[in-house]
């Protein structure tokens, strides 16, 4: 255990002095002990420093999930800087944005995504693996041996790391992560999941998605080791949970339902296997109800979170029958109340807004103080328990059962949630404006069994404009997830306020009593 | 049937991941380059196209890493 840990690097160098020849991340093809990760963490750090990374600069990292990828996190930690990690499924321009939203100082990339970074960085790029034709970009593979950069004195309040993720308006923001922060989801998850040193947990989720981001963590916080899973294919999920003896995996709901339907028609046996957790979305009952049978041995654990405060709720393996689908209570270390506006705390029968009270409340969006004043904020009702402290407030409305278990029961805003990725409709309406095939565009979320969500989008086309064009456009311009499932054809100027703007209630519900009508 | 290398490569070619260089042989599961939400695109597509319908145990990296591996897992099931 890093007991003294305080930093996300001392997280890691602290098992180096009882356990750097143990294994710390198994790849498809190779291991390698925490000794082996600290010299590339080093030749990395060196790198850093040598293009002018210091304290609080912020660094991107794309790569796939590799031992290189959680190196090259950690140097950036190591070096005190910021670490941005990027989806590896991320389009370039996206990439762009990130880049430029948070002022990046350096990038460290996959071959395959440095490609195509058509247009000079105008920073210090390394890439990881084969550069050719990619003139002035650094070469992991030729980076010296470590030289001994120390490392970088910090507060366990400074930054350690931006996570982007997409608000109800406007583009995607960075969320702002402390060392602290880290730490306390660290220490709280390992503690309800009975985390230990022999723990070998199954990293399918990106480590730019702080439910993967944690699986890591509570690994180093443990002294464990992390076996790592590129391919979110369910058929070799279950191949390496058999073939490394996996402890635990982690997944978000279309992976369970892949993953149970797989198990269903061919079923296995995970001996080493003891917990299973389920955050980022409601799994659809008719999986849950499966799960208990696929997974005989194992705890289930269903959570609940959201990026500002990472994770809010859990419910316990025991009640798993008793309460299928309840987001449980509140973890160790975190306080959530349920609030009803002007009233006061919900109680049992009742529902309100989820908020957030505790370690775990993330420093605010980068660079974007109204937005992080509008969702961290002091509450009111709450003002006789812990005065002015701000608290996150999810945006979720939740019920409380007669014993305060908690039900998810709907969003308050129009953002839309698939598969644990929340799509702001103003970043898909302006990709889909980009076209510059449509006249008029309301993105709007549909319910989905596979995704929770679905986006579909409604459009008045231009002249000579047609779908398949409007479709390959976003195919291309948005990753897979934000990809609308179906572009409904406004056959005349859609509707407006009196202000001016679309009415965008009325579009929805138009297209929505479309959809419940019998196909032809 | 409808499914041919065309249509795939068309189709893998506007996912994102790849920024519009895809062949027949160009991994797309195991390059990281589509996740499991493009892969339930693709299934469906492929699906609907081929007038398969495919099992969950089928979904390997064998049959689906590559467009041709795809076009061989199509023609094998008999479309």
């Amino acid at each position: 255990m890093s007991a003294l840990a305080t930093t996300l690097y001392e997280l890691f160098a602290d098992n180096l002095a009882e356990r750097s020849d143990k294994v710390f991340v198994i790849d498809p093809l190779d291991s390698f002990t925490y000794a082996d990760v600290a010299v590339d963490v080093d030749r990395v750090a060196d790198w850093l420093v040598a293009n002018g990374v210091g304290s609080g600069d912020r660094v991107i990292v794309q790569l796939r999930k590799s031992a290189r990828e959680v190196a090259a996190m950690l140097a950036v930690a190591k070096v005190g800087a910021v670490v941005v990690n990027v989806n590896i499924a991320q389009t370039a321009e996206q990439l762009r944005f990130v880049a430029q939203d948070c002022g990046a100082a350096a990038m460290i990339l996959d071959p395959s995504r440095a490609k195509a970074l058509t247009e000079a960085a105008g920073m210090a790029v390394l890439v990881a693996g084969c550069a050719l034709g990619l003139p002035g970009y650094a070469r992991w593979d030729l980076l010296p041996s470590p030289g001994g950069t120390a490392p970088a004195p910090r507060l366990d309040s400074d930054l350690a790391a931006i996570i982007y993720t997409s608000g109800s308006t406007g583009s995607p923001k960075g969320v702002m992560l402390s060392h602290r922060n880290i730490l306390a989801g660290a220490r709280s998850v390992a503690r309800y999941l009975a985390l230990r040193e022999d723990d070998r947990l199954l990293s399918v989720l990106p480590y730019s998605f702080d439910y993967g981001l944690n699986q890591l963590t509570t690994m180093m916080l443990t002294g464990g080791t992390i076996v790592h899973q590129p391919v979110a294919m369910a058929s070799e999920v279950v191949k390496a949970m058999q073939a490394y003896r996996v402890t635990g995996l982690a997944a978000v709901p279309p992976l369970w339902i892949q993953i149970v339907r797989l198990l269903d028609a061919a079923p296995a046996s995970f001996p080493a296997l003891r917990r299973i957790t389920n955050s980022g979305g409601k799994i659809p009952d008719t999986i849950l109800e499966r799960m208990p049978h696929v997974f005989p041995d194992a705890d289930i654990f269903l959570m609940y979170g959201l990026t500002e405060a990472f994770r809010s709720t859990y419910l316990p393996p025991c009640k798993f029958q008793e309460k299928r689908g309840s987001i449980g209570r509140a973890i160790p270390g975190a306080e959530v109340y349920v609030i009803k506006p002007g009233l006061g705390i919900a109680g049992p029968g009742e529902q309100g807004e989820l908020v957030h009270r505790g370690p775990l409340v993330s420093q605010g969006y980068w660079n974007r103080p109204e937005a992080t004043a509008e969702k961290i904020r002091p509450c009111p009702e709450l003002a006789d328990r812990i005065g002015d402290e701000p608290v996150v407030y999810s945006g979720d409305t939740v019920r409380v059962d007669e014993d305060g278990d908690l039900w998810f029961v709907g969003r308050n805003d129009a953002l839309i949630k698939a598969s644990g990725f929340r799509i702001s409709p103003d970043e898909v309406e302006e990709l889909v404006h980009r076209s510059r095939l449509v006249a008029d565009v309301v993105a709007f979320g549909v319910a989905d069994d596979l995704l929770g969500q679905c986006v579909h989008v409604a459009v008045t086309l231009l002249p000579g404009a047609d779908q398949a064009a409007l479709m390959a456009h976003c195919r291309h311009a948005m990753p897979a997830y934000m990809v609308p499932r179906a572009i409904h054809v406004w056959p005349e100027a859609m509707p407006r306020t009196a202000s001016g703007k679309l009415a965008r209630p009325e579009v929805v519900r138009s297209c929505a009593q479309r959809l419940q009508e019998p196909r032809p | 049937m409808a499914l041919t290398e065309a249509l795939l490569i068309d189709n893998v070619r506007q996912l994102s991941g790849l920024n519009g260089e895809a062949t027949a042989e160009t991994p797309l599961f195991s390059s990281g380059a589509l996740d499991s939400i493009a892969m339930l695109n693709l299934i469906t597509l492929i699906e609907m196209e081929a007038g398969i319908e495919i099992r969950a145990d089928e979904v390997t990296l064998d049959n689906f890493d590559t467009v041709s591996r795809i076009l061989r897992f199509a023609e094998e099931r008999g479309g």
